[in-house]
């Protein structure tokens, strides 16, 4: 569902893209993933984004890959700020640019990271003529994964922490896009296993940087049926991140690009900002958001 | 750094989507894929004041399929024949612009042009016919705490989507049945809002500078008959009205609520026969107040909504049907009415939802004032029930969505089966069919066992 979709988006993007810079010679498969989700902490918080996600179908032509059609394209905007006593719940809101049919649609996000504790998720629509909230179901735990905005991306592919729910073996160090990797299955246990679409997932972890360039996602039947690529990997508040991600669905032969346009983090955010507010003023907001552009500069 | 080239071929290009090239080491690609999105230069001038315009363009069809005949009376029927009801095209314009700190203003409308077979074409002399109208128009200024809306605008109050008890400042105009959703149908008015936007709580008030009234169904629609005496629009003569009303509202963990009240005129009119039985029908007015209270519940993938609103001094023998008007009867008593909507949404899983809405309403002291043998329009308690089921396929592509509505008497019963289907950022195919049964005790006893199919195709930039 597009709550969920969009609480997860703005609170964990990264994908495990974005790894500290701490060298880890000597580090498990759960060390490197718990690096990660720091790291995406860390870049999540006070932030402000603008995102393209393109999708096409695709194929292969003279051994390129390319679009079969006419890409789907959404912008959107978001602000994002981390809340709690270990900044592990997130409050966002994302406003979508593009398309023209769905420009202005305003979507609140309070996601908490207690599992007992619902999250909450305000849409605002014009047609509607005021903020309503939405049935937008249980934590994270509870939820299943869902398409980011019609993309090839899901919740799953965006979420963060769980770690504990797998087991992880880094299977060799190798090279790929001229990058020396190390290469990590990571195997859900059999709650997790429930919950989860992939059999295990293999991720090709940047040695230097500690970026994921490339993960492979694995059905029961250990076809792998998705596989994510990274570019644009640039530094960013002192955190390598992956500026442009590419999901191919190897089984329906789609692929989307999510394709961080402007990042920005440690911001100065007002909390006001992050209320039901900014949904229907959009005077307010749209000031708001030029004070943001504004320290940037 | 992982980087390499995809490239974006023709449409007709011949694809090899062999495993092999698939799932080869060095799958290369760059971003110039998707329009070089990251070789545009930042825009860090002002924006354009052109880049706030929205357009779509669209056409729609729509036509009554099956032919029958309706009995309204027993011994008297008529036939209905199977016939284009819509064939128009529609150009609606959105436009934002926060042109200062501050400052922002918004406007939309519409142009719509009727083609042959189309009702309103038919009802001007089968010519070619079109009509205008500006729906959003207001200027915004938020400070502070606090935001001010001066123009054309809707105030939406209520929890329950789509019959809500409270969703009544706003007047509304159901012209045919392809509009039966009352987001599709309510329309702007001139008022200066105002929001103050507190730590823990809001306050929304507003004054409404120029109440209007439901609408007369357009002449040719379907909901038009043809009346004794000609229905106009309310006749002001000079003389000011207005309404006021303040709502407060608090969000708590998993809940909403709100409390408001409000002076306001009703939006259906109540029309009389002329004193020298020559000219056009009276049009009526009546004030009452609205107190109300909402609030919503959200247990897991289940939201709860309820709304409550009691209404001092409302007609009681006002007659109120979408697309229908007020005609007078021998009553003229004005009373006291309470009212509750309350439902739910729930989300069946991320793609899948349904929602139910329930409004009953019921007069107080609905004897009082009556004479032997007189009884109200509405007596008892009355109201309508909604269900609304819609279901996301292919990656947000699809749409399919359904809304059964009936009376609380069982009285009639409306289906409606809908598909929308994105073809791309631009395009989109909107197709609906609706169906309706009705007993004679319903005023929608003159569309019983209607069929009506229709199709919309959109442009949208």
């Amino acid at each position: 569902m597009i709550a969920t979709s969009l609480r997860l988006l703005i609170g964990s993007i990264f994908l495990g893209v974005c790894f500290s810079s701490v060298l880890a010679q000597d580090l498990t498969g759960f060390d490197i993933m718990k690096l990660a989700d720091d790291a995406q902490r860390q870049t999540n918080d006070s932030s402000f984004n603008r995102m393209q996600l393109s999708s096409c179908k695709f194929g292969v032509t003279d051994g390129r890959i390319t679009c079969a059609d006419r890409p789907r394209v959404k912008s959107l905007e978001s602000v994002a700020k981390n809340y709690g006593p270990e900044l592990k719940d997130t409050k966002s809101v994302t406003v979508t640019l593009e398309p023209a049919a769905e420009r202005g649609i305003g979507m609140l996000s309070y996601t908490y990271d207690e599992t007992d504790r619902d999250n909450e998720t305000w849409l605002y629509l014009s047609a509607l003529g005021r903020v309503k909230r939405l049935a937008s179901g249980d934590s994270d735990e509870d939820t299943e994964p869902a398409s980011l905005f019609g993309s090839e991306f899901t919740t799953e592919d965006t979420e963060t922490g769980k770690l504990e729910e797998y087991t992880f073996n880094i299977l060799e160090e190798t090279t790929t896009a001229g990058r020396e990797v190390w290469k990590v299955e990571m195997i859900p246990n059999e709650e997790r296993a429930k919950k989860t679409r992939y059999s295990r997932q293999v991720h090709y972890v940047d040695k230097e940087r500690h970026v994921v360039l490339r993960s492979e996602m694995y059905d029961q039947y250990e076809k792998e049926v998705k596989r994510l690529m990274a570019s644009r990997v640039e530094l960013v508040n002192d955190i390598w991140m992956s500026r442009s991600l590419t999901m191919m669905n190897l089984v329906t032969n789609r692929l989307s690009n999510m394709a961080f346009v402007e990042i920005y983090t440690d911001l100065d955010i007002e909390d006001e900002f992050l209320s039901q507010r900014t949904l229907t003023d959009a005077a307010y907001r749209e000031t708001e958001l030029e004070k943001l552009r504004a320290q940037l500069n | 750094m992982f980087v390499a080239p995809i490239a974006y071929s023709q449409q007709n290009e011949q694809l090899n989507l062999e495993d092999e090239a698939i799932l080869s080491d060095e799958i290369i690609f760059d971003d110039n894929l998707f329009d070089n999105v990251f070789d545009e230069q930042p825009n860090d001038g002002p924006d354009s004041w052109l880049e706030g315009f929205t357009f779509s363009v669209s056409q729609q069809f729509y036509g009554q399929v099956n032919n029958h005949s309706v009995e309204p009376l027993p011994g008297f029927s008529f036939p209905r024949q199977a016939e284009m009801e819509n064939n128009r095209l529609g150009i609606n314009i959105r436009y934002q612009n926060g042109f200062a700190p501050g400052w922002l203003i918004q406007a939309s409308g519409q142009t719509r042009t009727y083609w042959k077979h189309d009702y309103e074409h038919e009802a001007n002399n089968k010519n070619i016919d079109a009509e205008y109208r500006i729906n959003e128009f207001f200027l915004q200024r938020s400070f502070d705490q606090h935001s001010i809306k001066f123009g054309r605008q809707t105030v939406v109050w209520g929890e329950t989507v789509g019959n809500s008890v409270l969703d009544v400042i706003n007047h509304f105009e159901f012209r045919d049945l392809t509009i039966i959703d009352i987001e599709d149908a309510r329309l702007n008015q001139w008022m200066v809002v105002w929001d103050y936007f507190g730590a823990g709580s809001n306050w929304s008030s507003f004054v409404n500078l120029y109440p209007e009234f439901n609408p007369a169904s357009v002449r040719g629609s379907p909901f038009f008959f043809e009346p004794e005496f000609n229905l106009t629009d309310y006749k002001r003569d000079g003389e000011a009205l207005a309404e006021v009303g303040t709502q407060w509202r608090k969000s708590f963990d998993r809940s909403d609520i709100s409390f408001m009240a409000a002076y306001l005129y009703e939006n259906q009119l109540r029309y009389e026969d002329p004193v020298s039985a020559i000219g056009d029908a009276v049009a009526k007015k009546n004030d009452f107040l609205l107190l109300g209270f909402s609030a919503n519940r959200a247990i897991g993938r289940l939201l709860l909504n309820f709304d409550l609103a009691f209404s001092h001094n409302v007609l009681a023998d006002s007659f109120n049907f979408p697309g229908t008007t007020a005609l007078s009867s021998p009553l003229d008593l004005k009373k006291d009415q309470i009212g509750t909507s309350f439902g739910f949404e729930w989300a069946v899983d991320n793609e899948q939802s349904l929602s139910l809405g329930i409004q009953a309403q019921k007069m107080l002291d609905e004897d009082e004032g009556l004479l032997p043998g007189q009884q109200l329009f509405n007596q008892g308690v009355f109201g309508s029930w909604l269900v609304r089921y819609s279901n996301i396929l292919l990656n947000s592509d699809l749409t399919l969505s359904s809304t059964l509505q009936g009376d609380l008497n069982g009285d009639s019963l409306l289906a409606l089966l809908g598909v929308n289907y994105t073809i791309n950022d631009n395009w989109a195919v909107d197709a609906q069919i609706i169906s309706i049964n009705a007993t004679s005790d319903s005023p929608l006893v003159f569309f019983d066992e209607d069929l009506r199919v229709g199709m919309t195709i959109t442009y949208s930039y």
